[in-house]
């Protein structure tokens, strides 16, 4: 118990530190909300400089971060200047989103990768364990960008996917079934990049980590006992590897909320990366920072989860041994 | 006492089916609809379109960006309206207007009968408080500036229901276009967060839909964060084709969030929207050839307002501490030297790699398609690498055995050029400048910059020697561009912050820009802009290169489709749209 205390403590001065850090960030970088408007022969100085000063602009950067952290003890996260509203409501229904993508992505990745990496580690050196070897690698040095241009080529051609979105036009008339019909179609092309692109480094992982279980004594015991196939490695070998994959999982968790910002602004999920992007280009900061702290907390939630696990599938650390 | 509390209740159950249901009403006694000249059209449909990215407000008098005001103008409607079709003024909201003797004093005839969205009256009273909201500096609008002639506010005064009187402080040519686009608010919904002091917040994208009203020919039915707003038809518009059948023909008006124009254009390819407009030439190369458009129309409207330039960094940079720009200064103030990067500036070369065709090469910061105000007599420098030479020499430039351009001083010739990472015509326009200037011995480095950076140095810093940016593309008339071109303006890019003139031909422009805006005559108007333009033109503070044309598609079953040059280019008729049956509809989709 003293340890999760420990680690939430640790969590929290995180997000401190990562506040100070993304505000001095935003502060350093060229550049404000409002100098667009200044392109604009119609809207005098005068004005720009009002609406810099109505949302503290001139302000010194230690008073914008009172005034943010105050906000954020109200629960309103800042406040967006391109929206007039609270930076919550605006990330909430947004989280919602690249969750549903990134849940289904993981879920799917470490279904298919831990069934692929038990076997290809059982079949070592044979040429399925090489053609699977070889898939992954490819896989890696491929980058999601062009796994995603790829599939949305491929979607334009076939005429059958969607292209982009979350839901169809006529989405709020539909049946249930209908409705998840329809938001299945619009999910294959980001998890399908989502999944390809994380599957290579589980599979690899998953495939080390029983290698290494694979030429323990007491798998050597187990086999001369006559147990084998499917029992002796997922009953026995399995959890023995689990070790190592916990924080794999943690790390998993963790990229829930940022681990497909990119894949989002390409295939029009409306998830955290199109408004992380397009707030970050206007420079609505609190947007900004509002999201970074939102993928913050996952990710420290991610490595206290990795812990629990760890505690609770090996003996030798609930013991204190390791 | 029950028969009268009955007949309440049915009254509030009717006014709640009016504004329940988006039906176009029948029209009463005593509206004074305007009767438009479109082509007849059917009832029913729903029209897709992408946005690149969302909009961000549904509030007229704060919103900024693009997205928010191309539905926000589905939404509003404004007392004069720009059609941008003539690029003429017309009425809309406003019956008649006539305008004093001495050009300051504005009377507006309202139609009479008229009702929001939500099926209240419009009258006299909502044009006082929406100029009243316009005209507050609290409230900030980006608009304000517009409406402030002479360094005074227009003066609002209600007369009777249906008329306002608008005072000016002094004339002001082509008055009328200032109210385009002025959206008439409800007072009725929005009174009370003025006198709150919380305009700013109301009309979010959060605001429910009831709560909103205005006299576009939609209103909002419905918005989902990140991925579309869709509006359904305002059944009390004020419009009507000549069988008198109230407009908007389309049911439905739905805007879907993509993020940027290929999505744009993979949407459309995809069928899975119906309009597409600002198309770059590259995707409108590769729309137009595609099989999978067919049943779609692709339309090149002709060159832009916009205007795209090279400006040299002419501020004072006494305060600035960058010394090596400064010095490099003494080549960017010669006007010969500016002239010579003219000169040796292919444009037409501009226009066939970086536009592909699509687009015209420029020398004035007015484009050929800006019927009213565009100066035939211009000179049109040709691309003339000897002009050029003789120019620098003239100047005291020479050249090194190695083709090195060196100053009177021995100084070689290098300078950095910045532009926008998020713009790849003007990246592509950059790389070819660099060409061209190598040519002539200069050394030009293109340095790309995120567009708010860029913005940073150009305004704040000064920290760049040259810059390719682009401007216009709002109004045809100049006077949106005066601070452009006033040496004062906040727009004056090549020397900001100017207190006074620097240079004598800026003084002299700034005479004919302010004679200009308060000449009524359009001939003697025009004759002073063409002064203007010249000037501009002989002494090359920005170094004109290209206008884009404007590129359009859209389903071939799309009736009474007009895009037009000025903004917005396909939707300005959007009441008159409507989709003709069995003419390669939409599968599944289109009446």
């Amino acid at each position: 118990m003293k340890y999760l205390e420990r680690r939430v403590i640790h969590g929290l001065l995180l997000l401190i530190g990562v506040s100070i850090l993304c505000f001095a960030l935003s502060a350093a970088a060229p550049g404000n909300f409002f100098d667009e408007m200044k392109l604009n022969p119609q809207i005098s100085p005068s004005t720009v400089a009002g609406l810099r000063a109505r949302y503290g602009f001139d302000q010194p950067l230690v008073w914008r971060y009172g005034h943010w952290v105050e906000s954020v003890l109200r629960g309103e996260w800042g406040y967006s200047f391109a929206y007039n509203c609270p930076v919550r409501s605006l990330l909430l229904v947004r989280a919602r989103n690249t969750l549903i993508l990134t849940g289904l992505a993981t879920l799917l990745a470490w279904l298919i990768a831990v069934p692929l990496g038990v076997w290809t580690a059982n079949r070592r050196g044979r040429w399925d364990d090489r053609l699977s070897m070889a898939s992954t690698s490819l896989l890696l040095s491929v980058p999601e960008l062009v796994i995603a241009l790829v599939l949305l080529y491929w979607a334009v051609r076939i005429h059958t996917l969607p292209v982009g979105g979350m839901a169809s036009v006529d989405f709020g008339g539909l049946g249930v079934q209908a409705k998840l019909f329809d938001l299945a179609l619009h999910l294959v092309v980001p998890v399908t990049t989502l999944v390809l692109a994380s599957l290579p480094l589980l599979v690899r992982h998953i495939r080390a980590s029983m290698i290494e279980v694979l030429q323990a004594p007491f798998v050597q015991a187990a086999r001369a006992h006559g147990i084998g196939g499917a029992r002796l490695l997922f009953r026995y070998a399995l959890p023995a590897a689990a070790n190592p994959l916990s924080s794999l999982l943690g790390l998993s968790v963790g990229a829930l909320l940022s681990g497909s910002l990119l894949v989002e602004v390409i295939t029009g999920w409306p998830g955290l990366g199109p408004l992380l992007l397009d707030a970050a280009l206007a420079r609505d900061i609190y947007v900004v920072v509002g999201a970074v702290m939102a993928s913050t907390l996952f990710m420290i939630f991610g490595g206290i989860l990795a812990d629990i696990l760890l505690v609770a599938v090996d003996p030798r650390v609930r013991l204190g041994k390791v | 006492m029950h028969r009268w509390g009955c007949f309440a209740t049915l009254l509030l159950a009717c006014g709640h089916a009016c504004f329940a249901s988006s039906a176009p009403q029948p029209p009463q006694h005593g509206e004074d609809l305007l009767v438009t000249d479109n082509q007849i059209g059917r009832y029913g449909g729903t029209l897709v379109l992408a946005q690149r990215s969302e909009p961000k407000t549904l509030n007229p008098v704060t919103a900024a960006d693009a997205p928010s005001r191309e539905v926000i103008g589905r939404l509003t409607a404004d007392l004069i309206h720009i059609n941008r079709w003539t690029q003429n003024t017309e009425p809309a909201l406003a019956k008649a207007w006539s305008v004093s003797n001495d050009g300051r004093v504005f009377t507006v005839k309202l139609r009479h009968g008229l009702r929001f969205s939500d099926g209240q009256p419009f009258d006299a009273d909502d044009v006082v408080f929406s100029f009243q909201v316009y005209l507050d500096e609290n409230v900030h609008s980006p608009q304000r500036d517009l409406l402030v002639v002479g360094g005074k506010p227009i003066k609002v005064q209600k007369i009777d229901q249906y008329s306002v009187r608008f005072t000016l402080a002094q004339p002001y040519a082509a008055a009328e276009r200032i109210f385009d686009s002025l959206a008439m608010m409800p007072r009725h919904l929005l009174e009370r967060p003025y006198k709150a002091g919380q305009f700013a917040q109301a009309l979010t994208l959060n605001t429910p839909p009831a709560e909103i009203a205005g006299m576009g020919p939609f209103r909002v039915k419905q918005y989902i964060p990140g991925q579309r707003i869709v509006l359904e038809r305002n059944p009390f518009y004020w419009k009507a084709d000549r069988s008198k059948n109230r407009l908007p023909y389309l049911d439905e008006l739905v805007f879907l969030f993509v993020g940027n124009e290929d999505a744009q254009a993979i949407r459309f390819q995809a069928g899975e929207t119906d309009i597409i407009s600002r198309l770059s030439a590259e995707n409108y190369a590769l729309l137009s050839k595609d099989v999978a458009t067919r049943g779609t129309d692709f339309f090149d409207l002709g060159p832009s307002l916009e205007y795209d330039f090279l400006v040299f960094n002419l501020n004072d940079l006494r305060s600035k501490n960058l010394d090596s720009i400064a010095a490099k200064q003494a080549w960017f103030q010669a006007v010969k030297f500016r002239q010579a990067v003219s000169s040796a500036i292919d444009r037409d070369s501009i226009v066939k790699l970086v536009y592909t065709g699509h687009g015209a090469a420029l020398w004035g910061n007015v484009s050929p398609s800006n019927k009213l105000w565009t100066d035939q007599m211009l000179p049109h420098t040709p691309y003339s690498l000897d002009r050029a030479r003789e120019l620098l020499k003239s100047e005291g430039f020479s050249w090194r055995s190695d083709g090195q351009l060196i100053d009177r001083q021995g100084v070689a010739v290098e300078f950095s050029v910045i532009t926008s990472t998020s713009n790849a015509q003007r990246m592509k326009m950059a790389t070819l400048i660099q060409d061209d200037l190598g040519k002539l011995g200069m050394n030009v480095h293109v340095v790309p910059l995120e567009f708010r950076a860029l913005l940073d140095r150009v305004f704040q810093t000064y920290d760049y020697e040259a810059s390719i940016m682009a401007l216009g593309g709002g109004d045809a008339d100049p006077n949106p561009e005066m601070n452009v071109w006033l040496s004062n303006g906040g727009t004056h890019l090549w020397r900001l912050g100017e207190a006074r003139p620097a240079t004598d031909w800026e003084a002299l422009i700034d005479q004919l820009m302010q004679k200009q805006m308060v000449q009524l005559k359009y001939k003697e108007r025009k004759h002073l802009y063409d002064q203007a333009q010249e000037i501009i033109a002989a002494n090359v503070p920005f170094v004109f290169l290209a206008t884009p044309n404007i590129l359009v598609g859209a389903r071939k079953n799309l009736g009474n489709f007009k895009p037009a040059i000025l903004d917005p280019n396909t939707l300005w008729n959007v009441e008159q749209l409507y989709f003709i049956p069995g003419n390669g509809a939409r599968p599944g989709e289109k009446p």
